[in-house]
């Protein structure tokens, strides 16, 4: 599903975000990056949905060699790759439902389409109560949840997640691993970069470690270190 | 999968509506400059329409010498008959160039009190056959040549001189026309850039998500478009206040010589506002185009 050859990212001519990075992910597989600040996991993150381009190396997305996908299909890889963020990144000025209504509207679904899946995907997340709420109303768990279920309601092949966790309490953490597990569950891959040592010690998943932008660590059902 | 268009109008309207202020300057700016091109426009149609027949007008004026002999005048006049060439001839004795020169200079009494009907040259005006201005200046060359014959001028020659100082006219208001369009594109652009940055995380989402760029884009330009159609629009009747004013003050004012000749009928109006329509919808249009695109590299 996941496929990175010999990939080194370079910011700005100096900064080496990663080197000659090598990984083979499945479908299906749940993946956590972990790795100090600065260890190159947001930068494995963005270059899979192309929010940046790798200086060398070959990096393969269902099949397809993404470094080499020209401008205007970079839309479409996207909708096959959902992602969700240490800040939620909700639109303030809608509630819930049309948070979620945005991703679809976004790509051009009809209306009755929409209408169909959003209750659908509230409901799977937990929020079908508050759908009608301000994002400023809700807790940081909930907001994160509705990121979720943005990132999810066109049922992607690919759920990218940095650190999305990291605003919350452990407690509020649980809850919302519960709920990638569960989507992982339907066969989407999860890539989730994380610094929560308790989430990755009790899910036992396969960990890859970055340190200064090299990979130092690939463990089938690994801990934090 | 088509843009919808409720989607890109709720849009629109929302961004239109949130940054009113500059929307209205937007618009403003747009309607001016829209406005100007048009009266250059018009102006340049009612040059073009006043020296069309000067143009074409190939006339002759054979000034004699104040000392020229009775007998050197008749050989120009039977040269003039010989030469076949042309089609009338007017003789303008010493009395009746002296009442043109009164009519010319009325607002100079002081000089008509100094001239006197025989400090005047008398004249043929002819109106050769052919407009064929080679034709027409050999005719001038043979006459010029003549005894007692001072100057051959030609009515064309005097047009053209006119004419190019008033296309110097015109080409100055074009080019503010011109610099008064870039602003209206600098301000759209400005406009647009706002909106943009008001709904730069909007932005980042659809693109997260995967929506195409021209979806994205849509809206603004839609916006951009708004703002160079209500300033048409503002223009329009911009345009058809000063085709009013224009024929009040110059048209139909005799006084003002050469401005009255520079007159337009309702079809250059029509075109005019046509101009101004399509020119406002592609300068919004280009102008926030231009502008979400800097937010949309990939």
């Amino acid at each position: 599903m996941i496929k990175l050859e010999n990939v080194t990212k370079v910011y700005k001519g100096e900064h080496v975000a990663l080197r000659d990075a090598s990984v083979d992910i499945d479908k299906g597989e749940f993946v956590f990056l972990v790795g100090p600040s600065g260890s190159g996991k947001s930068t494995f993150i963005r270059l899979l949905n192309r929010e940046e381009r790798p200086e060398k190396g070959v990096i393969h997305v269902a099949g397809k060699d993404i470094g080499a996908l020209p401008g205007h299909k970079v839309p479409d890889l996207r909708r096959n790759v959902g992602a969700v963020f240490q800040d939620f990144k909700l639109l303030p000025s809608k509630n819930v439902q049309e948070n979620v209504a945005f991703a679809l509207e976004a790509i051009g679904r009809p209306r009755s389409a929409i209408r169909e899946a959003v209750p659908q995907i509230l409901d799977l997340v937990g929020l079908s109560s508050k759908a009608k709420n301000m994002p400023d109303e809700l807790s940081g768990g909930e907001q994160q949840r509705v990121s979720i279920a943005r990132a999810f309601v066109n049922r992607p092949l690919i759920l990218l997640a940095d650190e999305p966790t990291g605003n919350l309490d452990p407690a509020t953490s649980v809850g919302i691993m519960k709920l990638l597990d569960r989507i992982n569950r339907t066969g989407t891959t999860v890539v989730m970069a994380t610094h929560d040592r308790g989430i990755v010690d009790t899910m036992r998943r396969r960990v890859i470690e970055l340190d200064n932008g090299r990979i130092v660590r690939d463990q089938v059902r690994g801990v934090y270190e | 999968m088509a843009v919808r268009l409720d989607y890109v109008m709720r849009e629109t309207g929302s961004n239109l509506a949130r940054n009113f202020t500059l929307t209205f300057a937007a618009i403003i700016t747009v309607a001016v400059s829209l406005t100007m091109v048009a009266a250059s426009f018009l102006i340049g149609q009612g040059i073009n329409n006043s020296f069309l027949g000067l143009r074409s007008e190939q006339r002759l004026f054979v000034y004699m010498n104040p000392t020229a002999t009775e007998d050197q005048t008749d050989a120009v006049s039977k040269a003039l008959d010989d030469s076949g060439q042309a089609d009338k001839v007017e003789f303008y004795d010493r009395e009746r160039t002296f009442e043109e020169f009164q009519t010319l200079f009325r607002d100079q009494p002081d000089l008509i009190n100094s001239v006197k009907p025989e400090d005047l040259p008398t004249s043929f005006r002819v109106k050769p056959k052919s407009t064929d201005a080679e034709i027409v200046s050999s005719l001038g060359d043979s006459l010029e040549s003549l005894e007692g014959v001072k100057q051959v001028a030609y009515a064309a020659e005097y047009a053209r001189d006119i004419q190019r100082s008033v296309t110097t006219l015109n080409r100055w208001v074009q080019f503010t026309g011109v610099i008064l369009i870039a602003a209206s594109v600098l301000l759209i652009f400005n406009t647009i850039r706002t909106a943009v940055f008001a709904r730069r995380r909007e932005i980042e989402v659809q693109r997260l998500v995967g929506a195409r760029n021209w979806f994205i884009r849509m809206p603004f330009i839609a916006e951009g478009l708004v703002h160079g159609l209500f300033g048409a629009l503002l223009a329009a009747g911009g345009a058809l206040a000063f085709n009013t004013l224009w024929k009040r003050n110059f048209v139909e004012q005799v006084s003002f010589e050469l401005l009255n000749q520079i007159r337009w009928d309702t079809s250059d109006v029509v075109m005019s506002v046509i101009i101004v329509f399509i020119v406002g919808a592609i300068t919004g249009a280009a102008g926030s185009g231009v502008a979400v695109s800097r937010f949309l590299r990939i």
